[in-house]
């Protein structure tokens, strides 16, 4: 990763000007490529944990309402109400990113070198919904606190047994799915309250134009770091996905009671992928998720971006966060910055260190039986997920190099298909047709395959050796040489003939 | 004439492979080390994997020159060096080193009556986690898989047998999963898979089958062994569960390992040694008495 990153610097050294560092954003995949996706910000130092819940309800604000166990009694101030704009930057920030690089012709002296960006941006919904009523009565169930923040009101519920907090939230209106009671009392027996939002219809009417749900921020004091999951499985069948980013103060996040596994990143994959690309990384994410046995925790991006890390993303798909973002976020340790300061641009500003961890959880009953409990490890290494996508040189190839040039782009194309079937499983028609666009051409490439001493290069890239089977065929290999390793000692302790010792060591 | 020699050759080969356990620890955990790189996708940190076993080695060969002992202990070092690379994770080499440094010197200078007092790379583990800031232990690595579970009970079961130290890794699964259990599943009525999943942490089973299972540094009498597990496992239980530390396990060793002396003085028992079919003078004397 450092190598291609200083290769990277490098060659932005060359480029000419008008094309920005951090690149400039063409496009975005502003669909919802996954179904079902909830977005969290979690913030963590020590004890404390900050968490941003965003809520990208589809439905009618009255039939809103989201409960979520938290292991303490909140207090007002620990309640807020956040822009979705956060979110946004954060997901364009440490999004899956495709560059393009343009080839230079050699024969010619001047080249062109343009990168794009490409930015994914994930929207979510993830709550239960309930009907609204005003009920009072009581069943075992106690509120330990009653708030209103911004357009919600908020209830901190404590109860004593499920059936009855399951009684209490049905007479009050709140549709609670099948299942749930199970799952609300190992809660209550851990002695965790319950969270519980809805929708002030009153105030949302007099308070905000717009019919959009903000997300809702709780801070609490505890050393439980983790996220409860299994209450939003109740309901559903099927796969949630849910995209978490940390921001710690030493390194990266990673979960203590699952795997956590990387995407695939840094692969070079053909030109059409470019319009797109959100369905190409939904598929490679896909891929990779099975691949991992469908109950690993995906890394997507893990990055320091401490004040005095010169570069916070390379390249840059959105802005990194400032100064003003991570205190929204709940970052407490940061040294106070001057009011009048300007923000944080890179060139000034100490306010100390931060790690961003971008975590994509795809869970399920069968998968998933517990919640999300993480740890925050010193690994400061940088990781993204990032396609690259190389535009050929135009021209004509009439010197020698030209001619290798072309060899070596048919060559990469090849490669480039078998890529892209291997992690998308993308294979179709438009193969040929992209292996003989120009500047290749079918005849070329027929000269091409005939000069080739190894036979014909397959134009469907084969999948590389099932995973499975590699891994099996190493260790064997690896057993047998464990044996021979052995043998070998067991000959030189044989051919010394000196008996064993013995010892306690 | 010839055939003869290699079916010999092979008969002789196999003794000294089963003559001595740490050839089948030293053989599973390299397993392990390989199944992890290939299978999960471990970043195969081959630097780090080379400085940890070099450093082990390294001061093992250097002591044992120093103390004038056998270098067969080197396949001691080996299995100290294995388990920190399954363990142990950093980015930087010189904590690798370093942890392999730890590992081995502790053997020789933290010792009590003849026996080294704790287990080497238990100890490095704790040493570089909480001095260097620059390591951790990745509870999660291993995932939870139900084929990886009898791997790692076949494995274990062939090795503790020959070790005979099965009782440990009993004890404390006893005390530490039971506990769960009556936390996760009898009290806080979590279905059974929340805490089968919890019992298939691969690094669990890798503990319980390969670290507290080190025959030198646990106490010499079954009964002192039984007892001393189910404290590991009761104050593994006590960490996770209170300060929400998931690597407990770790910590509970360190802190557990000083008191094995003490257990040693009430149950007396036979001492362990690697080589099984000779014993020696001093553990000779001490079944007898």
């Amino acid at each position: 990763m450092k190598k291609i990153s200083s290769l990277f610097f490098a060659t932005l050294m060359i480029i000419p000007h008008g094309f920005s560092f951090c690149g400039f954003y063409v496009a975005k995949a502003d669909t919802k490529i996954f179904n079902k996706t909830s977005e969290v910000i979690y913030v963590r130092n020590g004890d404390r944990s900050t968490i941003t819940m965003s809520n990208d309800f589809q439905g009618d604000v009255k039939d809103f309402a989201m409960v979520v166990p938290v292991p303490t009694v909140l207090k007002k101030k620990d309640i807020k109400v956040m822009d979705r704009a956060l979110f946004k930057k954060l997901d364009e920030y440490s999004g899956p990113r495709l560059v393009e690089y343009y080839d230079r012709n050699p024969c010619q002296s001047h080249y062109l070198y343009k990168m794009d960006d490409m930015v994914m941006n994930l929207s979510s919904v993830e709550c239960i919904s309930v009907n609204e009523s005003r009920s009072l009565r009581k069943n075992k169930v106690k509120i330990e606190a009653r708030y209103e923040v911004g357009v919600y009101d908020i209830l901190i519920l404590s109860a004593k047994e499920s059936e009855g907090l399951k009684d209490w939230l049905t007479e009050n209106g709140y549709k609670i799915p099948d299942g749930a009671e199970e799952v609300l009392n190992p809660y209550i027996k851990d002695n965790m309250k319950f969270f519980v939002a809805k929708v002030n219809l009153e105030r949302q009417g007099t308070l905000t134009a717009d019919k959009e749900l903000k997300p809702l921020q709780i801070t609490f004091e505890s050393p439980k770091f983790m996220l409860p999951i299994r209450l939003g499985m109740a309901n559903s069948d099927g796969s949630q996905d849910m995209m978490i980013y940390f921001l710690t103060q030493n390194g990266r996040v990673e979960t203590a009671n699952y795997r956590t596994a990387k995407i695939p990143t840094d692969k070079e994959i053909p030109t059409f992928v470019r319009n797109e690309f959100g369905k190409f990384y939904k598929n490679t994410f896909d891929n990779a998720y099975e691949l991992e046995g469908s109950d690993a925790v995906m890394l997507e991006y893990a990055w320091d971006v401490s004040s005095n890390t010169a570069v916070k993303c390379d390249p840059c798909v959105g802005p990194p966060p400032l100064y003003v973002d991570f205190i929204q976020a709940g970052v407490d340790w940061f040294k106070n910055l001057n009011q009048d300061q300007p923000r944080f641009d890179g060139s000034g500003g100490d306010y100390g260190s931060a790690f961003f961890t971008r975590l994509h959880v795809r869970y399920d009953r069968e998968n998933f039986p517990q919640d999300l409990l993480f740890v925050e490890t010193p690994n400061k290494e940088n990781f993204q997920g990032r396609y690259i996508m190389n535009n050929p040189a135009s021209g004509v190839f009439d010197c020698e190099e030209g001619q290798a040039y072309l060899k070596s782009l048919f060559e990469r194309r090849n490669r480039e298909l078998s890529e892209l079937y291997s992690m998308a499983s993308w294979s179709s028609d438009r193969h040929n047709e992209y292996l003989n666009s120009a500047p290749l051409s079918a005849e070329i490439n027929k000269a091409f395959r005939q000069s080739d001493k190894r036979g014909e290069i397959p134009v469907l890239g084969f999948p590389t050796f099932p995973k499975g089977l590699s891994g099996l065929l190493k260790m064997l290999l690896s057993g047998v040489g464990l044996f021979a390793l052995g043998y070998i000692t067991f000959r030189i302790q044989k051919i010394s003939a000196r008996k064993p010792v013995l010892e306690h060591l | 004439m010839g055939i003869k020699n290699i079916t010999l050759e092979v008969q002789q080969f196999g003794q000294y492979l089963l003559k001595d356990a740490r050839h089948f620890q030293i053989f599973y955990l390299s397993l392990f080390l390989i199944y992890g790189v290939h299978f999960l996708n471990w970043d195969a940190e081959i630097n780090r994997y080379i400085a940890i076993t070099a450093a082990c080695v390294g001061t093992q060969i250097g002591f044992s020159l120093y103390h004038k002992k056998s270098l067969s202990s080197i396949k001691s070092a080996l299995i100290s060096a294995l388990g920190l690379c399954l363990l142990l994770k950093t980015n930087a080499l010189w904590v690798g080193a370093l942890a392999g440094f730890v590992a081995i010197a502790s053997k020789f200078l933290i010792r009590y009556k003849g026996k080294h007092v704790f287990n080497p790379a238990n100890l490095a583990l704790i040493v570089c986690v909480s001095l260097t800031g620059e390591a951790w232990v990745s509870i999660g690595q291993w995932g939870t898989n139900t084929v990886q579970v009898y791997f790692f009970l076949a494995a274990a079961l062939l090795v503790l047998l020959k070790v005979g130290r099965i009782d440990t890794s009993l004890g404390f699964l006893l005390a530490f999963a039971g506990l769960e259990f009556i936390r996760s599943v009898l009290y806080l009525e979590w279905e059974m898979d929340n805490f089968m999943h919890y019992l298939s942490n691969g690094t669990l089973l890798l503990f319980a089958f390969f670290m507290i299972t080190d025959p030198i540094t646990t106490p010499n009498h079954p009964r002192a062994r039984i007892l001393w597990s189910l404290l590991v496992g009761v104050v593994a239980f006590i960490l996770t569960r209170w300060l929400q530390l998931y690597s407990a396990p770790i910590w509970a060793l360190i802190v557990m390992s000083p008191l094995t002396p003490v257990f040693d003085k009430i149950w007396s028992g036979e001492r362990f040694s690697w080589s099984v079919e000779k014993t020696t003078p001093n553990s000779l004397k001490i079944s007898k008495s």
